[in-house]
């Protein structure tokens, strides 16, 4: 076998630790008279109409909440941190029973003056030399305190069981020869796993970004920069947008109820996906999900125990899938126990035939998905109409036409190896370090020279990082009193360059500049890259040129015949008209009747409108 | 034409996804910070039978609360591709702040239905900056009254006059016209996929699916002549409790309410239009529907609200109505759950039932030997009552509100206030078999002269608890330690501390074996 020169790793032990709740004991130290931050929350409740519902409890138990009397402001420190308070807290801590596996440090104001942060953490370290410590300036040094203090108590309930977990596969990762290993974080880019054992909470939403990633290279590599991407797995299906050729992020995320502010590409995750069952409400109207048979038992069809109808039976019954061709992972399908689920559903809206009740499901599945495609591009400003859909995962590109009608989008990229695409967005995943700085100045008092000293200790931290890498500097702009902020690209110290480059960007995302409000810098962000080898898509094996058969599919409630290709050996220039089903080894595309699908170089299948 | 299971979900989401993309839209391209992050605002799609289609509604007091102004644009003989503007209570409105444009879609020339978005504009003149002045007796000092005009230049222009923040509130004016044209837009759209017969078929098979929705699940309720009180504490003017009287009907699916006993008209700015005082109760029933009932007129079409002409929740021209989306939509909501579970109803106790409005406001340099005004206003949460199932949750905001706070480190950088404190209320949630959430306490110091003003409730009158279940515990505002009144305006020298206690919510069932929280 070949040698393996790197191992790339994308891993949910992160995820799951925060889903299943079980990371470490925490403790959390945090300034007095606010211990209650993490219940508090942002005090908006969990659901408008159903007041049983809560938030989920905090990651720290309250009674392992430590105050500590300091107190510092926007100019700096209004009551000082006494030496005895710093000894006070040490034993405090130390007093807790059960003792703490790890511990958070957030204090108000400390993104901006970390000194009382600084010292507690040196006490701490001095006092349990085996604890490991996170600390709010170093995890997340930006404002609004109760996002900071979740995301440095998430790193703390993460790091002991994650970096535990790297040590181990570096370990074995070294022991069979592979010279480098490296791990995805939430933002799409890798670290060195030691890195990544201090940035445990960075691994937390990294699960979905090297799908997006896949989706930007296929997307550059057929020359299409802004894409809406859809991964359809078992139980759901995540969205996300590519603008200008980069992966749109967002620091606004949760994973299960958690709030997670750390960079991270934008995900939106809907309950739809193969597995997600179909039912009849009360009142007469077909729903699917959010409940999902998931992998297991999983739909009907697999024969591994499930009963209940699905999307993916009911892509069996209208042959978009085919009995005869196994799904990943070997998994034969039975078309008569799928049939008997959708027929136990009884009579829907009048039709009791399997193939009219399949049609529904789909139906209403495309419906579910656009919705939220539509979500969550407006959201953002990005107009669906101007965007190529990305569909992937098994049965995503099965979805392609119906989502790009609702949508009124005019081209579909499918991506050479859907099923695969996550692996080969982690593959070719730039090492990738993100460094981020509080400054909350107006941009009309900043010079040249201000900007160049602020970003000065980003700039060697990232070149510490990642030596030889590229360093990218931005920063987060915002109208004075506005609560959101906007990520300008910065190139030169010149503050009234970023100013015009900050009311652009507002112009294009949100339709307009202000109205003479005060420009202010918020943050500073440093991101420093490596990019490695990119992937090639040529494949010599890419010979097919004409359908190998045909079969009869249901489309829309007619029966038509659909031309069948071998979805992952098409050669370039190939055309497909639909009706067609492209069968692949880990993934299914459907390309409708007026859609005709033109094959790019690259493997991948444009389906445009005819 | 009747809708099958399948068209009726997937017509369902589509109409339902163009009220979501008008409301993106407005949030997204909005200016001030009231619509983009309090999300102060709504967007509907009506038919052009002037009956709710779909709505993305981002905070409860919204709720179906634009039947009316559709009703007063009808009236008008609107030609396609019209758009309206109005906030006149008295004509379609609700409070003279949320400003409502109406756009008639033109779908082939005729009107095919209504594009409706509002949005609470944090200022529309009148004698206070903000236009929510405590102690108003007449609507005239709360802003500029527009009743319902087609929107020109020279509309906009007149208005524009009258408000303090002008530039700010054409930004929000354009972005709520964009959110019209979207809503025309997509409602277009689906004519051009589905055909427009077919539209207008689902439409009305969408109104009368969650129509039969919601009468299943209230028909399951039984219900008659449930009745309850409670009482607003003082209405700005006077500091005399006000009633609040609510009989509740549940017959064959219908929810009933009538507020016959209500007090009449206040002299402050309590009262309400009878729009509000619907939105409020539809907001109780929604709780009591399957999550996957579509908010649409179906489900108004189950609910009947009725008071008697000239009282406070049905408000007399000229009062003043400023904060009666806030506080008297919050009792009514109130007073409704406290009849429902009076009638054995498995429904939450009371919760904090106030939004605890504060504002902040004074002079401050600006740089340059120049001073300028500033006003910072927040509102607080509480706990919220104990269901039959679950303990109330604490610190949120219940009921007609559902506004995030203002992080400490953005207060204290952008005005010269410092906050000492911020914690849950602990012990104030009332016990039961399942405990009321936790008010709580924000304590702020003033760094620099300036006025306070708070408009707050359950000063006096504690979250009731249900099913024998205990009461919350009260609110309270201190200056420096002496309490104030429900409702009131102070001035605060440097160094002054206000404290602001908010309600726990009521428990729920007897607290016999042991009290869970």
């Amino acid at each position: 076998s070949l040698p393996i020169d790197v191992l790339i790793h994308g891993t949910t032990i992160a995820t799951n630790a925060l889903l299943e709740r079980r990371g470490a004991r925490v403790a959390l130290v945090t300034t007095k008279g606010f211990e209650d931050l993490l219940w508090l929350r942002r005090q908006d409740r969990a659901a408008l109409y159903d007041l049983a519902r809560d938030h989920p409890s905090p990651l720290v138990a309250r009674a392992d909440v430590v105050g500590v009397a300091e107190r510092t402001g926007p100019e700096g420190v209004l009551e000082p941190l006494h030496q005895d308070e710093v000894v006070r807290v040490v034993a405090a801590v130390r007093a807790l029973e059960p003792p703490a596996e790890a511990l958070a440090v957030a204090l108000l104001f400390a993104f901006r003056h970390a000194e009382h942060e600084r010292r507690l953490v040196a006490a701490l370290r001095d006092a349990l030399p085996a604890i490991p410590i996170a600390a709010s300036h170093e995890v997340l040094p930006v404002f609004r305190e109760f996002e900071r203090t979740s995301t440095t108590t998430v790193e703390a309930y993460l790091r002991p069981k994650v970096s535990a977990y790297l040590g181990r596969l570096e370990r074995d990762v070294r022991a069979r020869g592979i010279g480098m290993l490296r791990v995805m974080t939430s933002s799409g880019g890798t670290l060195p796993p030691g890195a990544a054992a201090t940035r445990a909470a960075s691994l937390a939403l990294s699960g979905p970004a090297g799908g997006v990633i896949g989706a930007r290279l296929v997307g550059a590599a057929v020359g299409l920069p802004d894409l809406l991407t859809l991964d359809m797995g078992g139980t759901s299906a995540d969205a996300s947008l590519v603008t200008g050729g980069s992966p749109l992020g967002d620091s606004g995320g949760t994973v299960a109820g958690v709030a997670v502010a750390l960079p991270a590409v934008l995900i939106e995750t809907v309950s739809a996906g193969g597995g997600s069952i179909a039912r009849v409400d009360e009142g007469g109207a077909l729903k699917v999900g959010p409940e999902s048979a998931g992998a297991v038992p999983g739909p009907a069809c697999y024969g591994r125990g499930g009963d209940r109808p699905t999307v993916t039976d009911a892509c069996l019954v209208l042959r978009w899938l085919d009995a005869q061709h196994p799904l990943a992972d070997a998994v034969r399908l039975d078309r008569d126990a799928a049939e008997d689920a959708l027929r136990s559903l009884g009579s829907v809206g009048g039709a009791s035939d399997p193939t009219a009740i399949a049609a529904g499901i789909v139906a209403v599945a495309a419906a579910v998905m656009a919705r939220a495609l539509k979500r969550v591009s407006v959201a953002r400003g990005l107009d669906p109409r101007r965007m190529a859909l990305l569909p992937f995962g098994g049965a995503g590109p099965l979805f392609g036409c119906q989502l790009a009608e609702a949508l009124g989008m005019r081209t579909i990229v499918i991506p050479p190896h859907p099923g695969a695409l996550s692996a080969l967005g982690l593959a070719a995943a730039a090492e990738r370090v993100d460094l981020l700085a509080s400054l909350h100045r107006a941009l009309d008092g900043l010079s040249s020279g201000d900007l160049a000293t602020a970003f000065a200790p980003l700039l060697e931290e990232g070149r510490r990082q990642v030596p030889e890498g590229s360093l990218l500097r931005y920063v987060d702009c915002r109208f004075a009193g506005q609560g959101y902020e906007v990520t300008v690209p910065v190139t030169g110290d010149d503050p009234q360059r970023i100013r015009d480059a900050f009311l652009v960007e507002h112009r294009a995302r949100f339709g307009h500049a202000g109205s003479d409000q005060r420009v202010e810098l918020v943050n500073l962000r440093v991101v420093a890259l490596r990019e490695g080898p990119l992937p090639r898509f040529a494949d010599a094996r890419r010979v097919v040129q004409r359908p190998g058969a045909s079969r009869p599919i249901t489309l829309r409630g007619a029966r038509v015949s659909a031309s069948v290709w071998a979805l992952d050996e098409l050669a370039a220039g190939v055309t497909i008209a639909g009706p067609a089903i492209l069968a692949g080894r880990n993934a299914t595309a459907l390309v409708e009747p007026g859609w005709r699908g033109t094959v790019h170089p690259s493997g991948a299948v444009l389906v445009e409108r005819t | 034409m009747t809708l099958d299971a399948v068209g009726l979900e997937v017509m369902g989401h589509a109409f339902a996804s163009v009220a979501e993309e008008m409301g993106l839209v407005l949030i997204h391209s909005a200016v001030s910070p009231n619509i983009r992050e309090r999300r102060d605002c709504s967007a509907a799609l009506f038919d052009a039978a002037g009956e709710m289609v779909a709505q993305a509604a981002h905070i409860p007091v919204h709720l179906g609360a634009m039947h009316e102004s559709v009703a007063a644009v009808r009236g008008l003989a609107p030609g396609p591709g019209d758009v309206f503007i109005l906030n006149d209570p008295y004509t379609g409105g609700s409070h003279l702040p949320d400003i409502t444009l109406i756009g008639t879609i033109d779908v082939d020339g005729a009107v095919g239905g209504y594009s409706v978005v509002r949005a609470h504009h944090s200022d529309v003149g009148g004698v206070q900056a903000g236009s929510m002045p405590a102690g108003a007796r007449e609507i005239f000092a709360e802003g500029v009254i527009v009743p319902p005009l087609r929107l020109t230049a020279d509309v906009e222009r007149f208005l524009l006059a009258n408000v303090r923040t002008a530039e700010t509130r054409r930004a929000d004016l354009a972005a709520q016209r964009a959110a019209v044209a979207r809503g025309a837009e997509g409602l277009r759209a689906l004519a051009a996929r589905y055909g427009w017969a077919a539209v207008r078929g689902a439409a009305t098979d969408l109104l009368d699916y969650a129509e039969r929705r919601a009468r299943d699940a209230l028909g399951r309720l039984t219900a008659t002549a449930l009745t309850a009180t409670d009482w607003l504490e003082g209405d700005g003017v006077d500091d005399a409790d006000l009633a609040i009287r609510v009989r509740v009907d549940i017959t064959d699916g219908v929810f009933h309410v009538d507020f016959t006993g209500t007090a009449p008209a206040a002299r402050g700015n309590v009262n309400c239009p009878l729009a509000v005082a619907r939105s409020a109760v539809l907001f109780v029933v929604r709780t009591l529907l399957p999550e996957d009932v579509p908010t649409n007129g179906g489900v108004q079409r189950a609910v009947r609200v009725t008071a008697p002409p000239e009282c406070l929740v049905n408000a007399r021209f000229p009062s003043a109505v400023a904060a009666g989306n806030v506080e008297t939509s919050q009792r009514i909501a109130d007073t409704v759950f406290l009849a429902l579970a009076a009638g054995g109803i498995a429904v939450p106790a009371q919760g904090q039932g106030t939004m605890n409005n504060v504002t902040f406001g004074g002079m401050r340099d600006t740089g340059s030997g120049m001073r300028d005004g500033w006003t910072y206003y927040e509102t607080i949460g509480g706990g919220q009552g104990a269901s039959p199932t679950a303990p109330g949750p604490s610190g949120v905001h219940v009921g007609m509100s559902n506004t995030r706070n203002t992080p400490i480190e953005v207060l204290e950088m952008e005005y010269p206030l410092r906050v000492k404190s911020y914690a849950l209320r602990p012990g104030s949630g009332g016990v039961g078999r399942w405990s009321g959430g936790e008010g709580v306490i924000r304590e702020f110091e003033a760094l620099a002269p300036m006025e306070a003003s708070i408009l707050a409730e359950r000063r006096r009158h504690a979250p009731r608890g249900a099913a024998g279940g205990r009461d919350g515990a009260r609110g309270s505002t201190c200056l420096n330690g002496a309490p104030l009144n429900p409702k009131v305006s102070v001035s605060l020298a440097p160094g002054d501390v206000l404290r602001v206690e908010t309600p726990g919510g009521g428990g729920w069932g007897e607290p016999e074996r042991g009290d869970k929280r």
